[in-house]
């Protein structure tokens, strides 16, 4: 019985296992050869160059800005993501009348494309747009800003985007974590006398570690991959102010340079997976249960 | 409680997998409904041996005459032959390409611009060389179609397209205002214009190569003037772009322009897009664009009355001719070879390409198809700068690398990250990275 248990799941692997052979490890390990050939669309053979597209990559000043640009975004948008998220999943795990509703409104924001999001925002951040005149309004003149053409803080406003988009996604996790945490804990530490900041970093924050774990990885690993919202809000621009590792990929494909593209993709793989699984054991140690 | 959360999380993560694979099956199906439509087409008209070819195209250029559908259907009928549209998305029209070209997968025809062909879709490689086509005895000019001293592609017209400053030609009536003949006038002209309440000039700086257009025509006029070996020693490493004192001035210009307060505030954020609107609501006088804006604004308002002259960078500049955009090209490894050349030569037919000419006001390329009456603009860029051989090619048909990250230096320029000298100089060490990745000699 318990034999053709164990077969019976083998077999459901299988179909899954060769998908993801066919369109993620064999493309993956095909990037991983072409990024160390020389392959362009006007070169008749493909040479193998070893490790000059890696180097080429680390002298490129633009794409040292994008590595720069992306860790900011990376940083900023764990922080963003994961911190409202938390905060956003504590609100609305009282006892409020309107809590579905906030629930509700808050995850909205996530299920849109980047592209519906990126239409709404751009005219909001123009120098002239709603979020200026609102600091007008209030006689905060002062805070106005070019926010999506001002290269020092460009980066910054596409991360912001970015929290305001997903956290309420986070939120989910955070508030699935919550509900799972017993209220007996909460009642005995009441009759303890722990205060609601006490019971929050003894008993909440402890508990919830593996929802965190979660969302720090996916916020994380998003952060680096961060694409889509760069290409929709400023295209890398002004200029390069604003490029990230994706868009620098986009950019040596256009120029006709693959190899370098593919060797940029394989840094970025490589730099996910030292970055992440370091920090997935790590945080999976502090993780306790009940 | 572990166990739990983990099974939440699960759902939540299958749950977006499943949103993500489901947008690119949605994208799937869009391209299933249009093969199904088309084989719904082919089955309604055609009995015997048909045979499919694929017409490659950037979305943008979805109008072109040469994919219009009674056009298609009356070759379908004649030939029966079908003609498929392959419609590319306009900001990935060259990767695409690319990558259809590179693994072989090519369609029969592919319309593009001759100049980006050269330098993105490695001309001499990947296209049929078209000398021996039955309609090139025929063609008034062949250059046009040309790359070294080949007929590479095809096309009815032999008008480029023409840059300068589009210029809305009421207000300068009701102000009183000349074209400008130096860089000068053009800035006492944007005073008086300013003065009037009107915007002299929209800079629509957000999309990037909307900046090239001035420095474009400059460089290219200065060179024809006073190096006309200056492209050709760039391109051999002998040269750089830096080397040219005036190149710096051209860039500093434009930039003043923005700098004394002469156009939109908003310059970054403004996108080309909006450019027909400044003009139909008169917020604008003058763009730095080429002739298509005008047209694009006829569509709308057939009573606009604008009109093009040459970017004033210099006393007496020529106006800038970007090469022809829009031509058909047939790969080498079409599968349809034969069958392509039959679509250029149905267009090429005198009764069609003259149908086609007289729609869109062409200059005719034909010796036997003759020109229609231009409308105004188009007949005075022929009267003013065209007969007297007052137009210079622009500096796109001399670049054979990608010119993308140019655009970004210039639109950095406004940004506030380079001065002139900064854009030259880091343009000189991208563009000869680029040309040493192509394997041109001399860098």
């Amino acid at each position: 019985m318990k034999i053709s248990k164990k077969l019976y799941s083998y077999y459901l692997i299988w179909p899954a296992l060769l998908i993801y052979s066919i369109f993620f490890v064999l493309p993956a390990l095909t990037g991983l050869f072409y990024s160390f050939t020389d392959w362009r669309l006007d070169r008749e053979a493909i040479k193998f160059i070893g490790f000059d597209n890696f180097e080429r990559i680390f002298t490129d000043r633009t794409l040292l800005l994008a590595i720069k640009n992306t860790a900011i975004f990376a940083v900023v948008t764990v922080l963003g993501k994961n911190l409202l998220g938390i905060a956003l999943a504590v609100g609305l795990n009282m006892k409020l009348k309107s809590k579905n509703i906030l629930r509700a409104i808050f995850y909205s924001p996530s299920i849109l494309s980047v592209l519906v999001i990126s239409i709404v925002f751009t005219p909001m951040l123009r120098s002239d747009g709603t979020i200026n005149r609102i600091f007008d309004a209030v006689g905060l003149h002062s805070l106005n800003q070019a926010w999506l053409t001002n290269p020092s803080i460009v980066i910054l406003t596409v991360a912001a985007v970015s929290i305001w988009q997903h956290t309420g996604f986070q939120m989910a996790i955070y508030l699935a974590g919550l509900q799972s945490i017993s209220k007996e804990y909460y009642e005995a530490a009441t009759i303890d006398g722990a205060g609601s900041w006490r019971s929050f970093r003894s008993i909440t924050i402890p508990l919830l570690l593996p929802a965190i774990n979660i969302n720090l990885m996916l916020t994380l690993i998003g952060g680096l991959k961060v694409f889509s919202e760069v290409f929709v809000l400023t295209g890398g621009g002004p200029g390069n102010a604003s490029q990230v590792v994706g868009t620098i990929i986009l950019r040596s494909f256009g120029e006709g340079s693959w190899g370098l593209g593919t060797a940029v993709n394989t840094l970025l793989f490589a730099a996910v997976t030292i970055i992440a699984i370091p920090l997935l054991i790590f945080m999976r140690r502090k993780e306790v249960s009940e | 409680m572990n166990d739990k959360m983990k099974k939440i999380a699960t759902g939540l993560l299958a749950g977006v997998m499943t949103l993500s694979l489901a947008a690119c099956g949605s994208n799937n199906s869009g391209a299933g409904n249009a093969s199904a439509t088309n084989n719904g087409n082919g089955n309604s008209s055609g009995s015997g041996e048909k045979v499919t070819i694929e017409l490659a195209i950037s979305k943008s250029s979805q109008d072109s005459a040469f994919v219009a559908q009674d056009l298609l259907d009356e070759f379908e009928q004649k030939t029966n032959i079908k003609v498929n549209l392959q419609l590319l998305p306009a900001e990935q029209t060259a990767t695409v390409l690319q990558t259809k070209l590179a693994v072989d997968e090519v369609p029969d025809l592919i319309q593009y611009n001759l100049a980006s062909a050269i330098t993105d879709l490695n001309l001499e490689r990947n296209f049929e060389i078209l000398d021996n086509e039955p309609w090139v005895g025929r063609l008034l000019n062949k250059d046009v179609l040309s790359a070294n001293d080949h007929v590479y592609s095809f096309h009815v017209s032999q008008d480029t397209g023409m840059q300068g400053v589009v210029y809305n030609k009421d207000i300068f009536k009701e102000l009183g205002l000349a074209i400008p003949n130096n860089y000068e006038e053009f800035l006492a002209v944007c005073e008086k214009i300013k003065a009037s309440g009107v915007t002299p000039v929209f800079m629509p700086f957000k999309d990037n190569w909307a900046a090239n257009i001035w420095p474009a025509a400059a460089f290219a006029d200065w060179a024809a003037k006073n190096e006309p070996s200056l492209f050709d020693d760039i391109n051999a490493g002998r040269k750089k772009w830096a080397d040219v004192p005036e190149f710096a001035t051209f860039l500093q210009q434009q930039y003043d322009v923005y700098k004394k307060g002469y156009t939109n505030t908003d310059i970054l954020s403004d996108s080309y897009d909006m450019a027909v609107g400044k003009f139909l609501n008169k917020e604008t006088a003058m763009m730095f664009m080429g002739d298509w804006l005008i047209v694009n604004v006829a569509e709308k308002d057939p009573s606009m009355h604008l009109g093009l002259f040459a970017i004033p960078s210099s006393e007496g500049a020529s106006l800038g001719a970007s090469p022809l955009g829009g031509q058909l090209f047939i790969p080498k490894k079409a599968k349809h070879m034969d069958e392509a050349k039959k679509f250029l030569e149905f267009i090429a037919s005198k009764e069609v390409a003259q149908k086609i000419v007289d729609a869109q006001g062409y200059v005719s390329n034909f010796s036997d198809v003759t020109t229609p009456k231009l409308p105004e603009y188009k007949q005075e860029i022929v009267d003013q700068y065209i007969t007297p051989k007052k137009t210079v090619l622009t500096t796109d048909a001399y670049m054979i690398v990608d010119r993308s990250e140019l655009y970004r230096l210039l639109q950095d320029e406004f940004a506030g990250g380079l001065d002139p000298e900064g854009v030259l100089k880091a343009w000189d060490e991208k563009f000869s990275q680029l040309m040493k990745d192509k394997g041109v000699e001399g860098f």
